[in-house]
Order: structure tokens, then sequence, then C-alpha cells
């Protein structure tokens, strides 16, 4: 709480000076946050920080290129700032970024499933490492780490890589991804893993919320999903249409993709998206050695080469 | 003629212009036997492969997908391969989540000199996607059958 | 018009029974999200949560053909083509069980549109007439529902053939239409005295726990008042993503586009589900756009539910109060707090 007082006199400070400063409030449940646009000095009274701030909302930076900007990050989300500021996708000299460590955010998904429902949350607490939630009368009590966003878990930046302004203690990440739960999954055979995706991507309704919600899909308007001309994908409600859209954004985040998980999350249909992105990174981490998101002086590995590539194996025919 | 005594295959082949779409040429022109299954797109350049080329085919129903460019240093517009091979290679490495075997796409580099190597590239290619055999087709068919197999699971 | 009762114990064996005649679409769980499914005695039917899509697909699909085409050259003249249309109208009969009552009310809101004087829509009304509603009674408002302010009710009929409320060891079926008794048929027991008092109960009570609504009808006024008010429409739609889960969710949303896919000489036209929150709805061939931002478009989703369609339509909102805008938006942009900051906001001076 100290540290929200902290951070609302650092907004207030320097709200003057830009046209709004982005952060979260209380949104429709106590269990939500919702993104809060401060232009005034009043609007900054209703910021809020905590564990149900699960938004990146690095995600309008794009959309609001060329005015002065104040933005709220997580360690997370301050790689898509560092991704998006080396894509020169944004100007540094318009942004203040007001960074606070970060000790993990909730799945709202994971936790809907152990309370059966999240219709009635009436209250919700949380402490350091746990989360309580009211419903229907009764109180339930989670660790945070077992109702974490699965992100959450394997998170190395806890600490914004970048900021103007840090309010709160640093905290250490020193958490090794080793991609686990991609090689868990393709340990199945292939046609289950085939299988898999059919069954999820049947349920997607295109609404695109997994590209919208993507801070690093920058076509915004102007998508293939959705053009004629060239006319890629078909309107056609097919499951191989729809998987082909997935597949397209994923080749599109390679070497981009933070992994803020913001396409899985904001999904109504709960298809588990983050998992392609991951498998994605995880090759180009083998092939380039290369994480998005934590050098602005670096270049995207696909956007570069190497007359001879050390680790990719011409076959020779 | 198909590689073995079996009905043809769909493989779809995208070539450079510059190099491998000549390399094609001089097998034809050297009257190289080669297997049948290949159906050719020209590009203008390995670089102008954009993944989803690839990927559309292999989910439209191709059996076998195979890319062929200048050989790296040899690009006509100098480095369109050198992106072209970390674009394809990525891509590779990226099918297997997907469910769908890489083998089934295959990238190399035939120059327009090269009619034998070309044949040797199409025949072994070929080969390897007959021992694969057709491709599970992507489609309403194949989803009833997983929700079925997955309805047998629960 | 009868009260019948079914046991939980005999539920899934009765919709396989009703599985024979039509095709049953019931909630089902996958992942987190609770879709429409054709009933599978494998899969478990969810009727706790709320339904995370609404059940408006069973009667406008995401993506149907409206025709099919082909190009054939006359082999008198091969420079003459001729272009063989069919026409298509698909539906089977179906039957929804478990919508929630703000669902099948919903479905009112199409049928002013596609069911007017001025136009019937043949491929809408094929389906509709072949579909039958089994609403369950939802016992508790959640805290995004707020179907009482657009007139529904947790236990209303409106629009249902069939009312299903849940009571201690199964639930009761009244039927409130000739297809709804077509429906349920007779082979149930009838409802018991003490099932019947039990079910008036909890309609009661989910009646009662909705609290008082909130008069929205002066939306319809200020909303054109503030048309032309850049700022206000700015400012709400600031955390808006633009994408389409509100629109794709919403059981009242009935915009479609129509597209020609073509596949060498052959080709159908589709009528697929379309969204005023993408750029693409309002896009003229010329590249003009009237809708150019999120601010014009969600001024117009919400512009069009609350004002434009009440005005057009006897006064009837667009909106059913289901809330599933409100729950799945990415954003959580909440469609109640816009209208009532749009009824709060100070009248916009004239120009001039």
């Amino acid at each position: 709480m100290q540290h929200l007082e902290e951070l609302k006199q650092q907004i207030r400070d320097r709200l003057p000076a830009l046209d709004l400063v982005i952060g979260w409030e209380a949104g429709f449940d106590p269990l939500r946050a919702t993104p809060l646009f401060m232009r005034q000095p009043d609007d900054v009274d209703r910021l809020i920080i905590g564990p149900q701030c699960v938004h990146n909302l690095a995600t309008h930076l794009t959309g609001l290129k060329g005015r002065k900007i104040g933005i709220v990050v997580k360690g997370c989300d301050s790689r898509t700032i560092v991704e998006l500021l080396q894509e020169k996708l944004i100007n540094r000299e318009d942004l203040v970024v007001f960074g606070v460590p970060c000790s993990g955010v909730v799945s709202v998904g994971k936790i809907g499933r152990k309370m059966g429902s999240l219709d009635y949350v009436e209250g919700v607490e949380f402490s350091a490492d746990s989360v309580t939630v009211a419903s229907e009368g009764v109180q339930n009590s989670f660790a945070l780490e077992e109702v974490a966003a699965d992100k959450c878990g394997r998170c190395q930046y806890n600490t914004p890589l970048l900021f103007d302004v840090l309010v709160g203690e640093p905290r250490p990440g020193d958490v090794v991804d080793d991609y686990a739960d991609v090689a868990t999954f393709e340990e199945q055979p292939l046609e289950a893993r085939m299988n898999h995706w059919l069954e999820a991507m049947d349920r997607c309704v295109r609404c695109y919320a997994c590209r919208n919600a993507c801070p690093m899909c920058v076509c915004r308007d102007h998508c293939v999903a959705q053009s004629r001309d060239p006319h890629w994908m078909t309107q056609e409600d097919t499951v191989e249409n729809k998987l082909l859209f997935q597949i397209i954004h994923t080749m599109h985040l390679a070497g981009r993709c933070t992994e803020c998980g913001e396409c899985e999350r904001s999904c109504p249909m709960s298809i588990p998206l983050l998992l392609l992105r991951r498998k994605m990174n995880k090759e180009i981490d083998a092939l380039f050695d290369y994480r998005a998101g934590t050098r602005i002086d670096a270049t995207p590995p696909l956007l570069s080469f190497k007359v001879e590539e050390e680790k990719i194996n011409e076959r020779g025919w | 003629m198909s590689a073995v005594d079996a009905t043809e295959l769909r493989i779809v082949g995208f070539l450079c212009n510059w190099c491998s779409y000549g390399g094609a040429d001089t097998a034809g022109v050297g009257r190289f036997q080669q297997p049948t299954d290949l159906r050719i797109i020209r590009v203008p350049c390995s670089g102008r492969i954009d993944p989803l080329f690839v990927v559309k085919s292999l989910i439209n129903g191709a059996d076998g997908v195979l890319v062929s460019g200048c050989h790296p240093r040899d690009c006509h517009y100098s480095e369109g391969n050198f992106y072209a091979r970390r674009r394809l290679e990525v891509l590779k490495k990226f099918l297997p989540i997907l469910g769908i075997d890489h083998r089934r796409f295959e990238y190399t580099w035939v120059s327009a000199s090269e009619g034998q190597k070309w044949k040797t590239v199409v025949s072994t290619f070929t080969e390897h996607i007959h021992q694969l055999g057709p491709a599970p087709k992507i489609n309403r068919e194949a989803l009833v059958l997983a929700r079925t197999l997955a309805a047998k699971a629960v | 018009m009868a009260a019948k009762f079914i046991a939980h114990t005999e539920l899934d064996a009765w919709l396989g029974r009703i599985s024979e005649r039509y095709r049953a679409l019931v909630p089902r769980r996958e992942g987190n999200a609770v879709v429409f499914r054709p009933f599978d005695p494998a899969m478990p039917v969810e009727l706790k949560a709320r339904p995370t899509e609404s059940p408006k697909a069973a009667v406008f699909p995401r993506c149907e053909a409206l025709l099919a085409y082909k190009y054939e050259k006359d082999p008198e003249e091969p420079g003459r083509v001729e272009v063989e249309v069919a026409e298509r109208r698909d539906g089977v009969p179906t039957v929804v069980i478990g919508g929630r009552p703000c669902d099948a009310a919903a479905f009112k809101t199409f049928d002013r549109v596609y069911d007017s004087d001025r136009v019937r829509d043949l491929n809408y009304l094929n389906r509709r007439e072949m579909t039958v509603l089994v609403s369950l009674v939802c016992s508790k408002p959640a805290t995004t529902c707020f179907c009482h302010w657009m007139g529904g009710g947790p236990a209303s009929t409106a629009g249902s053939d069939v009312l299903m409320t849940p009571v201690a060891d199964g639930h009761v079926f009244e039927t409130l239409t000739a297809r709804g008794d077509e429906v349920i048929g007779t082979e149930l027991p009838d409802a018991s005295d003490a099932q019947m008092t039990e079910a008036r109960k909890v309609q009661a009570a989910a009646e009662a726990a909705m609290g008082e609504p909130v008069d929205v009808g002066a939306a319809r006024e200020k909303l054109l008042a503030l048309f032309d008010d850049a700022g206000f429409w700015e400012a709400e739609s600031a955390k808006c993503i633009s994408c389409g889960v509100c629109t794709y969710l919403c059981p009242t949303c009935y915009c479609f586009n129509i597209t020609d896919e073509k596949f060498g000489h052959e080709g159908v036209r589709l009528r697929t589900w379309d969204y005023c929150m993408s750029h693409l709805f309002t896009m003229e061939a010329s590249g003009h756009n009237p809708r150019p931002t999120k601010a014009h478009r969600l001024k117009n989703r919400v512009g069009h539910k609350f004002s434009y369609y009440p005005s057009l339509h006897g006064g009837n909102i667009a909106c059913c109060g289901c809330g599933r805008c409100i729950r799945s938006c990415p954003a959580s942009v909440d469609i109640r707090a816009i209208v009532l900051n749009a009824i709060a906001a100070p009248a916009p001076r004239p120009k001039g």
C-alpha cells in the first residue's frame, strides 16, 4: 500500500507534462482489474496495483504513438516496451515508464476452475503470497503460487528491465525457463498433437482478441487474416482456416514475442495459444541464442543473418 | 513415373527463379529421369517465400513441400537466401508442435547448372515422402475423429 | 401446457432420447470455456456455470453458405460463360437445452430485424422455426448480470419454449408453447405439487436477488446528444482493444458480412458474423472509413444497442443484459458503466 501511495505521487508529479498515464483500476468485480487512463490528477486516486493487474498495458502504446504517455509496467510488460523500442514502433522520449516490481499476477482461469464459478465474487484479499476470494458466503484461500499465471512461475524479470521511476524494492528473478511445458507436450505422438489443436481451434469464434491483445501485433487494422487482397484466408469457419491463422500469428511473432501471454488470457474460448508462441521462442533461443525484449540494441534474429550459421545444419543432398 | 509403384502424392515445390528453377530446367534438358509428384511454383527468390506459403500448402493437403534456392553466397539478390535460411529453419523446427511431421518439409540449395543434383534432390525427397505416405488430412472429418478419440479417452 | 419433472440421474438418458429426434445442443465445459455442443453421452453437461458463448449460433451460424455457384463455358461459344447458381438453405431440427432466459429473449432482437414487414430473411427464419429453446432458470444473478434492466429476469419466460427450473434432485420443465410440448412429450412424469412449489420458490428467490433495476431509457436521447462529443467517446473507449469478443459472444448482435469464396470456377457465397469493433466493418470501397477510430466504433456498439435500435423497433433495447461482453472482455470494458456515464454526462453545448 505504501508503494501505491508513492506511485500515485510520482504519477501526479509527472502528469502535467504528459497527455495521459496508463495504469489499472478496479474492474466490475474485486478479482478483475481494468486499464485506467489517467488524464486529470483526480483520476490517479483510482489507481491500484497488485496481482489482479494482469493486463499488459503496453498493448495500448502503438495506438498512442506521437503522444506523451506515462505507463505503469510489471517486469514482463517492460520486455514488451524494450521490444517495441527496439523495433522503433514507439519513441523513448515520448514515454515515461513507471516500473513496479512484481511477484506474480493471478490467473482468473485457474481461480475459476478452483472455485467452480467466478460469477458471484464478493470480495478478494491479496497478501504477499496468497489470495482469498469470497463468493456465495464462503471464503477460499489459495497460495499465490498455485493460482498465478503460468508465466509467473518461470519469470526471470520480476523487476522491470527498463524504467524511469521504480516504485518498490527490486526483486531478483533467478528461475531458469527450460521450456519444460513445450517438451512435455511434444512427448505425445504427432497425431495426438494435431488432434489437440483441432479440438481447441474448433472452439475459436474468430473474435481476434488474441491478435488485438498482442502488443507486438502491430498491423492492427490491416491484418492478413481479413485481407481480401492478398486473400490468404477464407471466411469459411473451418478448423484448418483457424489453425492457419494461429500459425501465421506465431510466425509473425518469431523472435519478437515477449511471452506476456495476453493472447491466451484474452481468448474467451480458453485456447492454449501461448504454447505455440513458446515453442517458437524455444527454437529461436536454441538456434540464435536470443530472447525477445531483453535488449534494445539487438536485432531480431529473423531480420539479420550470418553468412555461416553456426547452428543451422546445411543438410547437404 | 512415381518414385515407387504407388499412387502419385502431392508435393509442392517453391523454386527460386535464378538458380533452382534453372537447375530443374537443366535436369529436364539433360533428360534425367525424375519422379513426377512435384508441382513447381516459381518465385523470384527463396527470400520471397513467406513461411505461410509452406504452411498453407501443408494444411490444405500437400503431402510434402520442398523449397529450393541459390546456394548461400550465390543469391541473385545477394542476401535473400540468407534470410530465407533462417526463416525456413525456424519453420521446420516449429512444425512438430502442430503435429505435422517436419520431414514433410525440406529446403535445399541447387544452382542452375546442377541438373544432376536437382534430380537427386527430387528423387530423394519424393522417396522420403512416399515412405511417410499420404499426409493426414486436416479438415472437418479429422476433427470429428479427434473428438471421438477424446471422448473415448474420458 | 404441461409441467414435468426429471431427476438428475435421468437427465443424460433423456437427452440421449432427444438427440435421436433433434440436434440437441447443450452447454459443455471445454478448458475454462462453456460452449454449446451437440449432446454426447461421453461428455458431461454443464448446467452450473454460465455458458461463455450465447446459443445464437444455433439459429444464426457463425458462417453459412447462402448459395453455391459455378461458371461454365458454353461449348458452342467459348467466349460465353454461364453461371449456375444454387440457393442453399440448410438447417436441422434443433433443441437448445441450457441457454438462459436472457438468451431466449435475445432472439426477439433478431426477429424484429429478420422477420419484419420489409425484410424476411428466409435462411434465418428457416432455422428459427426449427429451433426449440429450453431455457434454464438462473438461481442466482452473477456480478455481470443486468437482465432486469432490460425488462427480463432470471426466470423470465419471454422467447422460451420450455422453462427449466433447478430443484433439489432434478429439474422441473414447464412447457410454454406447442413446440415445447412436442419436445417434452408425455414420457416424463408430471411434476408433483411439492416440486412445483419448490420451483416457484427458486424462481421468486432469483427474481428477488436481482435487486432494483436501473432505468436506462434516458440513454436513447442522451446517446444521440453525445454523438459528436469525441472527448467522451475517446475516454470511454480508451481501454478497448477493438477485438470482437463482446460482439461475438453477444446474444443480440446480428450483423453479418457477405463474401464470395471462389476456388477455380466454383464458389460459395458466405454469410459470416461481422463485428462493428472492426476497422473493416464500415470500410468503403473508395478507401474512406466513416468510423476510423475505435472511439467511433465503440460509440456505434453502444449507440446501436441503446439508442438507434430502440428508435427503429418500438423502444426495445438491443441488449438482453447477459453480461457476457463484460465478463469476457480482455480489458473488462463494462457496457453498463458506459451507458450510465452517458446518461450522467453533461449535455454537450449546442453547436454554433
